[in-house]
């Protein structure tokens, strides 16, 4: 049976770029260099995208250079591949009206 | 209807999760597991206030920051299916026999050491009658 099973794959993400989100609103970008099952990651060239000043909850373009970093797994809320990622417009405006 | 089974059946199926932090992800369930952990493909993710949105190739989300998720409502028919499957698979209960001998196991020999047996009904504890 799946019990044990994860439903994270993180192998082919290694050594490329990925975005995480992290508990408590940080943002990081970084090439993943490994990771284990508890979803730790260890993240190089990693960059936080900081938060504006007046509303934390947007991310802003501003970026902080931290380096090779390891992500705890329990703080890991959201991980996606940064190709293939990118701001779009509204695509529910028809529901929405 | 276990929640995790009605989620696994929703594998394949457009869903949306939403995060504690209210940001919500629409997407294709690839996978989950037994932690709720969700791999969604063809992602659009909505900020907090539902005014910024992102589009991703896929995305990873730990479980325990999920709040909900929306399933579509045919999921649930297959479901049913499915764990009427799982019913049949499922052994006959062969193994009751054994477990016959525990109920008494404790038997009379340590039972008499303390010497503070319940006694008869209706007797009081109590010295004299006051």
């Amino acid at each position: 049976m799946s019990r044990k099973e994860n439903a994270l794959d993180l192998a082919k993400f290694v050594d490329k770029g990925v975005r995480v989100k992290l508990a408590g609103g940080r943002e990081v970008e970084g090439v993943l260099k490994g990771y284990d099952q508890l979803l730790n990651l260890v993240l190089d060239q990693t960059t936080e995208y900081l938060r504006d000043k007046d509303d934390p909850s947007r991310i802003s373009n501003d970026t902080r250079k931290l380096g090779l970093t390891v992500c705890r797994g329990t703080a890991v809320m959201m991980v996606s591949p940064t190709s293939g990622t990118q701001e779009i417009s509204n695509p529910f405006e028809e529901h929405i009206e | 209807m276990l929640p995790l089974l009605l989620l696994k059946t929703a594998q394949k199926h457009p869903v949306l999760v939403e995060l504690k932090n209210g940001e919500t992800y629409n997407g294709h369930m690839v996978q989950c597991d037994s932690w709720m952990n969700v791999h969604l493909r063809e992602v659009i993710c909505t900020s907090q206030e539902g005014d910024r949105f992102w589009r991703m190739a896929e995305a990873y989300i730990r479980g325990n920051t999920i709040k909900y998720v929306r399933v579509p409502p045919e999921v649930i028919d297959k479901v049913q299916e499915e764990s009427y499957r799982r019913d049949e698979k499922r052994p006959a209960y062969t193994s009751r026999g054994r477990g016959r001998g525990r109920g008494g196991g404790m038997g009379r020999n340590q039972e008499g050491g303390g010497g503070r047996g319940r006694g008869p009904p209706g007797a009081s504890r109590g010295r004299g009658r006051g």
